[in-house]
Order: C-alpha cells, then structure tokens, then sequence
C-alpha cells in the first residue's frame, strides 16, 4: 500500500500512520488550499520518481542560467542543509524521536573527513582518496548514532530531546577545547584535500554544486525505497504508538536504533563534502543556529515527507543565505510576501480593493499629520534603496531619530499581529490598512537597515507561523496524535 | 479564483521583473549602494565612486564588538567621503565569526563587481577560509583584528592588517610580565576562542621558562560566573593573565576577586580595552590600538564616535584605519585618472605609506601584509578607572 | 577547607538562581508536558528590564530612589512583565496547538526563543548592558567568616530565592489553586470533565513560571552584572538541565536538580579545570538519565495503552 495516497476522499481502507476518520473528513485538507492543491494533486499523478528526476535536472541546468560566485555558494550551503534535512527526517519524520543534536553528526562526518584527509594527524598527515574516507566516516557515524541511541530505550520522547540537545553541545565543546593539538581546538583544521577519487579531483565550486545534486538526488532515491520497505513502515508504526508496534512484534528499540544509525550516516554525508568544499572545519561550524535552520527546513517542508524536507530547506537557505543578505533583495521579498499573502488571503475582490486602497490612503494621511505636526517626523530617508524606496519615500513616515521610533513600531507591530489573529473578520479588514502601513514603517525604519537581524527574526517567524498555521508543513501529512 | 492566480502571478512576475532589472543595471547584489551610482564612476573631473565591503560579527556570539567596527568603518567612509571628494558606499555582509558564512558573504561581495576592496573579516579563522576566495578575486582585504601568525606567511597574497600578531604581542607582554610584576605563581585563563588561545600558547612557554608557576585555565565567552574560578586563585597568585576579547566579562571577574578579597591584578590585553567598560583599578592593559582619546590628532574622530556611538573600545579604531587605508587607494587611483578597480586598488594598498594614523603610528605594509612596526600599547587602569600610557 | 567552603557558597548561589529558573519550566513542563524552549529567554527580558529600571532611575552610580525600593522596584516589575510575556506565549502560540502532536509545540517554542533573542538584539542592540552592581551595593558589605566572603548580593539571591521556592510549594501543596494545577498536570481532560477550568489554570502556571524566570533573570543581573541578548540560551541550559537531572515536572525536584548542577559547576572548576567543566556537568546529566531516567525525584512515567 502505497503511503503517497491522502485520504482527502476516498482512503483506500485502513493505512498505517494515518487515521481512518479523520482522514475521511472533507473539510480536513491534506492538499494545500485551492489552485495549490490542484497542482499537487497533478503532479502526484505523475508518479514520485519522475517528478525526482526531474527536480535533479532542473538542479543540474540551473547553473547554465548564469548563476554567479555567489548564488553558486549560496546554492551549495544550501544543498548541503537539503541533504541534513533529508537526514533530520529519518529521525524526526519517520521514526518521531525528537533528535536536537543532530548538528553533531554533521560535526562528526566533517572532522572526520579533516582528520583523515589533511595534514593534521601525524607529521604528514592521512591524506586518503575520498572514496575510502567518506564511507569510513559514514560507518563510524551510524556507530555514533548507535551510541547516541542508546539512552533513547529508557528515555520517553522529551527527555531524548534535551539529552541530545546536550549531546550536541558537548561536540562543540569537545572540539574546541579538548586534544587542541590533534583536532585543532578553536582554530579548526586547515587545509582540507578536496575530493579525490581514482585520479579525478573536484576543487571549483560547480564542482561540489553538482556533486551535491547528484548526492541529494541519490540519497532520497535511497530513502524513498526505505521508505517504502519494512524498515520505514516499522519506523512509521513506532512513531505512531509505541507499545502498539511492540504488540506486533516490531522490535522498538532496534528500530529506533536503526532510525539514529541512518540519520546519522546522511548527516555525516554532508559533512564530509562540506569540509572538502569549505577545505576548513572550525567547532563553531557545527553550533545550534545551524540545527534551527534545518529545524525551519525541514518543518516549512513538512517532517515525514522526503520531498517536503528538502523543498523546505531550500527555501529557507535561499531566502536566509541569499536573499536576505542584502537590503535591496530583501525589501523585494518582503513587500512582496505581504502583498502575496493579502491577495491571496482576502476573499472578495471588493474587500481587496478596499484594504489596498485604504492602506495607500492611510499612509499619505497619517504623513501628512506627521508632517505637520512636526518636520522632524518625516525627516528622514526610507531605508531601502532602488526602485521600492523611490515609491515609498512620500508615503511612508520615516523620522529622523528613525531607531528609537522604530523599535516602538516594532512591538506595536507585533501586537496588532497578534490582535488581527483574535478578531472577528469586520474589525480584521478595518486594522489591516493600518497594520500593513505600520509593517512598511517598521521595515523602512529598522528591519532594513540591519539586514543580519532581520534575517533571523524571519526564521524564527517561519516557525512559529507554520506551526501554528500549518503543523504538517508544505508538504507534509497531517497527523493526529491520540494523547497517552 | 482563475482571477485570483492570475492575479497574483502577475504580481509577482511584476515584482521579480523589476527586481531583475534593477539589479541587473546595478550588477548583481549591490545592497545599499543605489543603482545609479553602481556603474562605473572616477575619473578625472567626474566623481571617484566605488563601494568597500564590510565583513565582521554584526550578529551572533561577539556582536558588541562586530556593530564597533562596523560604526567606525562607517565613520571612516563619511569622513574621507567629505575630506576626498568621493563617493565610497559601505557594504555591509554578517559573518557572526563563523568562517562558514564568511565565505558567503565573501562570495557576495566578489560577484559585485563594484565592490574593489574589503574590510575584514575580523577573526583569524575567518581569514583561513576566505583567503582562497579573496586571493582567486585578486581582491584586496584589510583585517582591523586577525591576530594569527599563520596568516601572513604567504599563503593569502591580498591580505593585510593593521594590527602586530600574536608572536609579537605575547612574548612581549609576558616578558614585560616577568621582568616588571615578578610573579611567583600566575593564573592564565583563555576564552576557549582562537584569539585567545593564540596568546596564550605564545605566552605559557616565557612564564614557563623563567620559572613562573601557571595554572592555564579555559572558560567559554558565554560564562557569565566566575565565581567558582576567582575562588581559585591562591593568596600566592599574584597575576591573572586574561587575554579575552569581551570587556564585560574581565570586569565582572575584576569584580569577583575584588568580592573574594583576592589580591591578584589582572593583565589583559586587547579586548579588555574599553575605557566605559573594564576600568579595574591597579589592571595592566596591553592593546594593539592607542587609547584615541588621548591622541589629539584623535580628538575629532573620538569625539564624533562618541557622540553617535557611545562608548567603544579597542576594536574599532583598527578597522578606522584599515577602511582609511582603502579610502585613501582609492582616492589616489582617482586622482591618477582610473576608475578604481580590484588591481589597481590592490597596487595602492600595497604602496601605502601614511606618516600618522589613528593609531598613533605610520601605516605601511610589509611584503606578507603584516604592518612594519606594530606597537603595542601598554596602560594602566589609575584609581579614578583611567588609562594611563606607560611608555616603553 | 575555607577554599572548600568558598566553592560551596558559590555552588549554592547559582544553584538557587539555577532552581528558580528551573522550578518554572518544570511547573509549565508539568500542566502542559511541553519544553518551553523560550523560557531561557524570558529569564534574558527580566535581566534587561532590571537594567532599565535602574537607568530610569538615573543609573547605577547616581540613583534617586533608596536602594531598597529600586530592589522592589525591580523585582515587582520584571516578575509581572515578564509573566505577562509569558501568558501572551502561552495564549497566542501554545493554546492552538494543545492537540497538535508533540513535534509542534516544541518547534513553537524553538522559533520563539529564536525571534525573542534577534528581537532583543534589534530593540536593544548587540552591546553588553552593565548593572554595576558594585555601585549601589558594596562590594564590602557581606558576611565574611573566616576567609569565606558571602556577598550581600549573593545572600539576597539566596534568601529570596528560598523564600520563593517555599512561597510556590506552599501555594501548590495547600491551596486551592494549587490542588488544581496538580489536577490539571495528573490528567488535563478528567480535570476538565471535573469542573476545573484548565485554561485559567494553565494561564497561571505560566505566568508564576514565567515571573519566577523574570526575578531570576534581575538577580542574574545582580550578580553577573552583564546582560545581553544571547544571556539566555545558556541560562535555559541549565535550568533544563537541573530539571531534568531533578526530575521534570516535580517542584522539589527541580529545586534540588539546580543545587546539584550549581555544585557541580562550583566544585568541577574548583578542583579539576575549568576546561571541563560544561562537559562534566553534561556527562553528569547523561549518567543520571541512564541510571534514572525520570530523573532523581521524578516519577516514572507510566505508559497508558
């Protein structure tokens, strides 16, 4: 029985990991909402093998659109976090062990990889070929994995998360302060060989990019035929209910095992072309902002579906790595979410209008109040640049000590958010215009002038949103669980 | 709802069309300079106009330190811009002190093509990944703060750096240590960060060979408590060695010993300079960087910091220098007739000679990159918390 | 032996700070069986209002209230603030998931803390913000027995934090409120079915959890002096630690797991290295999780089928 099959209409009898009932309930969509789910619906028709190779082609030919040295990086961290999203499923999607220090594998696969292709151990060093250090490493992560798996017997779901959280913490600290002369302390390994293998070297940068997409493409052709095996139902029916699978005969613990063990071989994976690509590792490589960001991937991807984690993942590290990095870009995706979400969101093409028009209003009005009341309100320049700063400079009040009125309109910012959440759908369409104008002012006067901030605001929004709007992500499938 | 896809496809095909466009015209990620200006500009007559990258830890684990640079690599940029006639645009790109990301941002700044040099990035492994990167541009970075000896051996041929490295400033302080304070046994804590424990191997073998006891002892930059660690230090301890990078923390274990009735003073270096923030009375200070305050040739670069930035320290008057370096290239590229370019720019650093600076000292760079000359700095915190030059 | 005794006043003294943190997260752990990530930075606001009261208050060096009042001043605000912040947590972001499988509130929590600390880095910027305790509370002033110092901060921490910690025992073991949020912590559907209201309840438990981390948080202040936005991530830490090490969701559990882990710190740094020290706390909490994994006072959690 394949698992693809949603139950929206017609479930086809009883399925594994998902409900019955609920499932069969109209108004519980799995499929994203109108048009969307249209598409996803057409697209599963096509079958998921197809639709990976394709995914895999259209990776390949991108750079062949004139991509840059930068969007190229940008490519590359982001495949890298893809692959440890995909990884993160195995343990978080599949088997649900809440695993928070998975960051260690990662860790784990990029030293080891250092350790046994640099000058660092010895006087000159183990330089292997990669094609034996990579699986070295990669077994001796699914030992680690084992290892870190082994408290997870005893430990109900949320201790295991604080332990491995710990446990990730603990690699930080080990690799920066302990044996500095063998694994380099807080000044890391140098040096790193590339990739070698059987006469072939790969040091350019496009190099690793389609070496990543190869790997990426692999490795979830891999874990989609897991998926489907008995490994990945007996992973699907201890996530489910523990005690039920173990009634079945479904060993508990050596499939949750197992579920760390490959977790923790795909993690070190990526960490093993991470180090050759970045040809350093330094402890702080592998510390928690990292974890959140596959965390954002993977959850904006939907946990338990191959696809939806490394679609997430590559939306979060290219709006993160790339396009928030510079004002100019992020100012584009910023209005231009806000005026996706309200056109999609408001319903009636009168109701529309009427926000937009309103807000427009609004804006001009309350800056011509401001401005009367006093020039120093208006003093100041919009803090975007380009086009968008060119339209908005007589629209949007920006005073001159713009950092102390912003942060004010920051926090009024959020509590009206929070506000249009609660309310009825009259008052909702009477706040939004001055909610939408006090969004550009906040942008215009802080969010914009420090882009690094206002990168990470987005990710930690990006998970409180989706959870709350949408638990089982983009993709994902909704899950009910029954409390204990 | 046909209307509605339509709708907001042609949105946002509206909003990424005019995206492109405008970066195309301004070649790439071009951040906060506007598009106009980002074609090519200089030349005799017309305007001298380029942009300089900023790379440092606006964010993350030292973010005090990395907003400072970025204030004083700003402040550089307005002050030549008027004193020069030029039209240098700051680019900005957050490392937080990670190298991983430093290559991103370093990858940014090479795609932009009006970007002609760099300043940064502030830490020794950072330079480590993004040498490579930098050297492949044949562009030209300038560290206020990568202290690492490794770092000029020429393995990175565009990289300088306005400040002496750790061979130079460890022995020297801890000789200065053993001949002058005469300590029977020392504590030495490092911050478990590569600055630190960079100074601190250069520093462990002169107290060890001049038979000074050293209990070498190791806490993160995110402990706040040093209780239990000051409780450790014996009555026979005489100096405390901390060669940290975050002020705060220095203070508060000045604090804690001062709390614990222990007699040990504290010998720091750089990091513990910041006149608002450790001012431990009796405290030895040794800094790449002069105390600006007292220099009056400073005194309007001090004075101007001070009033749209408060307080700062050790850190940002290097990286006034080095983005004064690059503004100064660049001026002189101008003047010559060209357009500022990565090689030309690269050639005029390499030919720096300034005769003062705001550190106090000429600027000009050996063959490796490193400053000829580098002093060091050696203070001491009176009773009333100010710094006191002791002369060399 | 007066080093001895100087290690164990320090130990104690996180220690407390570490429980009151702890005693928290275990009481929202309890009703709502959810790790509340953000609770770390809760403790981060209380530390940042302390500081801005005593700057409102013209500042470390030249105050205008008496010492005492500012004190209460402090207190009093962070606790209601910050347990304001955390009933606004509780009632926008964790009251719509309470059915959610257990993945979705905890990544809440995970993308609260993050949006809390880049919110705090932008409102209030990225530099160190110092109390200078030293200033309105002498250092002098304390108890000193033989060459055993106990700062006046340090009793103060101790004191209230005891008093707290008593206060809250109280209040759950014999009163009505507290009967009822051991009702809701045993079995939140028979306690509803019970008459109780769950939500009320729940909305107190967070706010004395969340103002338990707010007072600790400007007593961290106190003692450390030195607040900034990352403050709360290592406080979070251990407070996690010591109640998971005491047992999560039991009060005198987390009170004892944050003596523990306070000790521990004190006497790792004191006796071994300072190197060691996160790593030996962290190999102590592995141990006690496989020897005991509901932690040392917490009660095995029983698996319904």
């Amino acid at each position: 029985m394949s698992v693809d099959q949603r139950g929206a209409q017609e479930p086809q009898g009883p399925q594994v990991g998902a409900d019955e009932w609920v499932a069969r309930q109209a108004h519980r969509r799995e499929y994203l909402p109108s048009w969307l789910g249209r598409a996803q619906r057409a697209s599963e028709r096509i079958g998921w093998w197809p639709r990976l190779a394709l995914a895999g082609l259209a990776g390949a030919v991108l750079p062949s659109f004139g991509l840059g040295g930068f969007q190229l990086q940008v490519g590359i961290d982001a495949l890298v976090i893809a692959l440890l999203a995909v990884g993160l499923n195995i343990v978080v999607g599949w088997a649900g062990l809440l695993d928070l220090g998975f960051i260690a594998f990662f860790g784990f696969g990029a030293y080891g990889f250092a350790l046994l292709s640099s000058a660092q151990i010895g006087s000159a060093g183990i330089h292997l070929q990669a094609w034996l250090s990579i699986p070295i490493v990669m077994v001796g992560a699914a030992i680690l994995g084992l290892g870190v798996g082994l408290p997870s017997r005893r430990l109900i779901g949320d201790y295991l998360a604080i332990v491995t959280l710990f446990l990730g913490e603990a690699f930080v600290e080990f690799t920066n302060n302990v044996a500095p002369s063998k694994l380099g302390g807080p000044n890391g390994i140098t040096s790193i060989d590339p990739i070698r293998a059987f006469g072939f070297q790969l040091t350019t940068n496009p190099g690793y990019y389609y070496l990543l997409v190869i790997v990426l493409v692999v490795t979830m052709a891999v874990l989609r035929l897991l998926e489907n095996s008995r490994t990945g139902r007996a992973w699907r029916a201890v996530r489910e209910d523990p005690l039920a699978a173990a009634a079945m005969t479904i060993p508990v613990n050596r499939v949750k095992l197992s579920a760390f063990a490959c977790g923790a071989m795909v993690a070190a994976l990526a960490g093993t072309i991470y180090a050759a690509q970045q040809a350093n590792v330094f402890p702080t490589d592998f510390d928690t902002p990292i974890l959140i960001l596959i965390y954002a991937g993977l959850v904006l991807g939907g946990a338990g579906s191959i696809a939806g984690a490394a679609t997430g993942a590559l939306v979060v590290m290219v709006i993160y790595d790339g396009l928030l990095r510079s004002p100019a870009e992020a100012g584009y995706l910023f209005y231009g979410l806000v005026l996706l979400t309200v056109l999609v969101k408001l319903r009636p093409w009168r109701r529309l209008g009427v926000v937009l028009a309103a807000t427009i209003a609004f804006g001009f009005a309350a800056r011509a109040i401001a401005r009367a009341a006093s020039a120093s309100a208006v003093a100041g320049g919009p803090g975007s640049s380009g086009w968008i700063a060119r339209a908005v400079r007589d629209w949007v009040i920006v005073p001159a000590n713009a950092t102390v009125a912003g942060n004010f309109g920051f926090v009024a910012l959020i509590c009206l958010l929070i506000a249009l959440v609660q309310v009825s759908s009259r008052w909702r369409t009477i706040l939004l215009p001055p909610t939408l104008y006090l969004a550009s002012f906040v942008w215009e006067t802080r969010l914009v002038t420090e882009p690094s901030v206002t990168r990470q605001l987005m990710i930690g929004a990006i998970l409180i949103v989706m959870m709350n709007a949408r638990p089982q992500g983009l993709l994902g499938q909704r899950r009910v669980e029954v409390p204990a | 709802m046909k209307g509605r896809l339509v709708l907001a496809a042609a949105a946002v095909g509206s909003l990424a069309v005019a995206g492109c466009a405008s970066s195309s015209s301004s070649n790439g990620a071009s951040g906060s300079t506007s598009s106009a200006s980002a074609s090519s500009g200089g030349g005799s007559g017309k305007t001298c106009t380029a942009s300089v990258g900023f790379e440092g830890p606006i964010t993350g684990p030292v973010a005090p330190l990395g907003t400072e640079q970025l204030h004083f690599a700003e402040l550089a940029v307005s002050m030549d811009n008027a004193a020069n006639k030029t039209k240098i645009t700051l680019v900005q790109g957050d490392t937080q002190l990670q190298p991983a990301q430093a290559t991103t941002v370093t990858q940014q700044f090479v795609s932009n093509s009006s970007i002609v040099a760099v300043v940064g990035p502030a830490g020794s492994q950072e330079v480590e990944a993004v040498g490579g990167p930098m050297a492949r541009a044949g562009m030209a970075f300038i560290s206020g703060s990568a202290t690492a000896v490794a770092l000029t051996t020429g393995k990175y041929p565009t990289f300088f750096r306005v400040v002496s490295k750790d061979s130079v400033q460890g022995p020297q302080d801890a000789n200065y240590i053993v001949n002058t304070l005469h300590p029977k046994n020392l504590m030495i804590v490092d911050d478990q960060e590569a600055y630190s424990t960079g100074l601190v191997s250069a520093m462990v073998p002169v107290f060890q060979a001049a038979g000074v006891k050293v209990d070498h002892e190791s806490v993160s930059q995110k402990v706040t408590d040093f209780s239990a660690l000051v409780a450790k230090v014996t009555p026979a301890t005489s100096v405390v060695v901390l060669p940290w990078q975050v002020a705060a923390n220095a203070q508060q274990f000045g604090r804690d010993l001062a709390q614990q009735h222990k007699k040990a003073l504290i010998f720091g270096t750089d990091g513990l300079f910041s006149p608002g923030t450790f001012t431990i009375a009796g405290s030895y200070v040794s800094s790449f960087g002069p105390d600006i305050t007292a220099i009056p040739t400073d005194a309007s670069i001090a004075a101007a910091a001070q009033s749209k930035y408060g307080s700062f320290g050790t850190f940002g008057p290097p990286v006034f220098a080095a983005t004064h370096v690059i503004d100064e290239a660049i001026a002189s590229v101008c003047k010559a007739g060209q357009t500022p370019s990565r090689s030309n720019v690269l050639a005029a650093i390499k030919q720096t000679s300034e005769s003062t600076s705001i550190l106090g000292q000429p600027i000009s760079f050996d063959s490796h990159g490193d400053l000829t000359n580098g002093k060091f700095f050696l203070f001491k915190i009176s009773t009333s918390g100010k710094y006191q030059l002791i002369p060399s | 032996m007066s080093f001895f005794f100087q290690e164990l006043v320090n130990g104690v003294t996180t220690g407390a700070l570490y429980s009151l943190v702890a005693l928290g997260f275990s009481m929202v752990y309890g009703v709502l069986k959810l790790l509340n990530f953000a609770h770390g930075d809760l403790y981060m606001v209380g530390a940042y209002i302390g500081f801005f009261v005593i700057q409102w208050f013209g500042g470390a060096a030249h105050l205008t209230i008496p010492v005492p009042l500012l004190l209460l001043i402090m207190f009093v605000l962070a606790a209601g603030v910050v347990g304001g912040l955390g009933v606004a947590m509780e009632r926008f972001a964790y009251r719509p998931l309470r059915d959610a499988p257990r993945i979705a509130p905890l990544i809440t929590a995970i993308g609260i803390s993050f949006f809390l600390e880049s919110a705090a880095l932008l409102l209030f910027g990225a530099q160190y913000r110092v109390y200078n305790t030293a200033e309105f509370i002498s250092l002098s002033s304390g108890i000193q027995i033989g060459s055993v110092t106990i700062d006046s901060v340090q009793i103060m921490v101790l004191v209230l934090g005891i008093a707290l910690m008593a206060g809250l025992r109280l209040l759950v073991n014999r009163t009505k409120l507290g009967k009822q949020m051991r009702a809701v912590a045993a079995d939140r559907e028979a306690a509803e079915m019970l008459g109780i209201n769950v939500n009320f309840v729940i909305t107190v438990t967070f706010f004395l959890g969340s103002a338990l981390a707010g007072v600790a948080g400007v007593m961290g202040g106190l003692l450390f002096n030195q607040v900034t936005s990352t403050i709360g991530f290592i406080a979070g830490l251990k407070a996690f630690t010591a109640a998971v090490v005491g047992g999560i969701g039991s009060i005198p559990g987390a009170m004892l797991g944050g003596l523990l882990i306070g000790l521990a710190e004190s006497f790792v740094t004191g006796y071994i290295s300072s190197t060691y020290t996160n790593l030996l706390v962290f190999g102590l909490l592995i141990v006690v999780m496989l020897v005991r994994p509901s932690g040392l006072l917490g009660q095995a959690q029983l698996q319904k089928v």
